[in-house]
């Protein structure tokens, strides 16, 4: 069975590796990038659209609860120079994801690193 | 996704050795090139051609610390007229801002960016030759701009648009110098919110160096805004296996803020 728990990491020197080229149309200003945040969840849906790709997924947090998420990566035209497609993540996959929260909404992401349902880094730079 | 991946490569891997097999039959350079290629060196640049997918790079020594807003460290000399522009300008400066704090026309209208302003995209260009013009392809919003190089001048009284009228000739095998006139005053040149009025005149000097890498000169002329030329020097590299995709602004854009909530 998947483990799906809630992990909570706080690492300056992680930000400090966090490339910002994935920055597109707008900043990260909305996010804390003070603080990288990792979580396990279940995919529920995968958007290969403009101007970034957006994930949705559930979490199970310390208490059981399930918790709605939302996370963005770069844009799909970089993914697709890193080997994405649409159909690289779909509902039911396991993932794990590592990065920024929102200032004001502690559900939403972006996303810095990401594990695919195999246990892989996805790669996320076209570079 | 990393199998398709891998199978890709490998895919690319077997057509590629396929493919040089085919050419070393037929010429010595491409053979060259994939040497060149493998030491890290490239081959010497075409004459009279920059055909292909270009990507901002960042060799070393370069600005790279400020060119994703600005194009130099020391900011431009602005005239009263300009000053007074910047001051209204909230920048969307180096990923410090979200739609609501800033005023870039690009970010907030989907004003297309005029230029200097599309090179602060992080996205490839194309170059396409035809025999009377160049065609240079931005993957940014399908920003689209025709380069002419038919022998006429640069227009006395144009137009006023947003991507202005550009000319263009070679100096030499490898240097193409664009200059490009008539640009209304309703973008930036940079990020941080430095203006131009319509008297702007823009050349660049694209110096195809070698096979694999562009320097790009840039120099803004505006009396009204600049008191002096703002020049800079930008680096790009080609990327064989790349395709342009689809960047739309529209609605994909604005509509994006409930991820700013």
């Amino acid at each position: 069975m998947r483990a799906k728990s809630f992990v909570l990491l706080m690492g300056v020197a992680a930000v400090l590796t966090v490339s910002r080229s994935t920055l597109a149309h707008h900043g990260t200003a909305a996010y804390d990038t003070k603080t990288i945040v990792t979580v396990k969840g279940t995919m529920t849906d995968f958007h290969f659209i403009n101007p970034h790709v957006q994930l949705f997924f559930d979490v199970k947090n310390d208490k059981g609860e399930v918790e709605k998420w939302q996370a963005e990566l770069t844009a799909p035209n970089k993914l697709s120079r890193a080997g994405w497609d649409k159909y690289t993540l779909k509902p039911g996959d396991s993932i794990t994801a590592s990065g920024y929260i929102s200032k004001n909404d502690p559900h939403t992401m972006w996303i810095n690193k990401l594990i695919g349902p195999d246990g892989q880094a996805l790669h996320l730079f076209e570079e | 996704m990393r199998r398709r991946f891998s199978n890709s490569m490998l895919g690319m891997f077997v057509a590629l050795s396929f493919s040089s097999v085919l050419h070393a039959q037929k010429a010595a350079q491409p053979s060259d090139q994939a040497k060149a290629a493998a030491k890290g060196e490239s081959a010497p640049a075409p004459v009279h051609d920059l055909t292909g997918v270009w990507m901002m790079r960042n060799p070393p020594g370069s600005n790279r610390g400020f060119t994703n807003y600005t194009f130099t460290k020391d900011l431009p000399e602005l005239t009263p007229w300009g000053a007074a522009k910047y001051a209204e300008a909230k920048a969307s400066n180096g990923g410090e801002f979200t739609l609501k704090t800033t005023n870039d026309p690009v970010l907030t209208k989907c004003d297309p960016p005029g230029v200097p302003r599309v090179y602060f995209h992080p996205y490839p260009f194309e170059f396409v030759h035809t025999p009377k013009y160049t065609l240079m392809l931005y993957e940014y919003d399908h920003t689209v701009r025709r380069i002419y190089t038919d022998g006429r001048p640069i227009p006395k009284d144009p137009d006023l648009l947003w991507m202005g009228t550009s000319v263009g000739h070679w100096e030499g095998d490898t240097t193409l110098v664009v200059d490009t006139v008539g640009f209304n005053d309703k973008t930036w040149l940079d990020r941080l919110g430095h203006p131009h009025s319509d008297q702007l005149h823009v050349i660049e000097r694209f110096r195809r160096v070698n096979m694999d890498h562009l320097e790009l000169d840039i120099s803004m002329e505006d009396p009204k805004a600049l008191v002096k030329p703002w020049t800079t020097t930008f680096y790009y590299q080609l990327r064989p296996n790349w395709e342009l995709g689809e960047i739309s602004c529209s609605g994909d854009y604005l509509d994006f803020s409930n991820f700013e909530k």
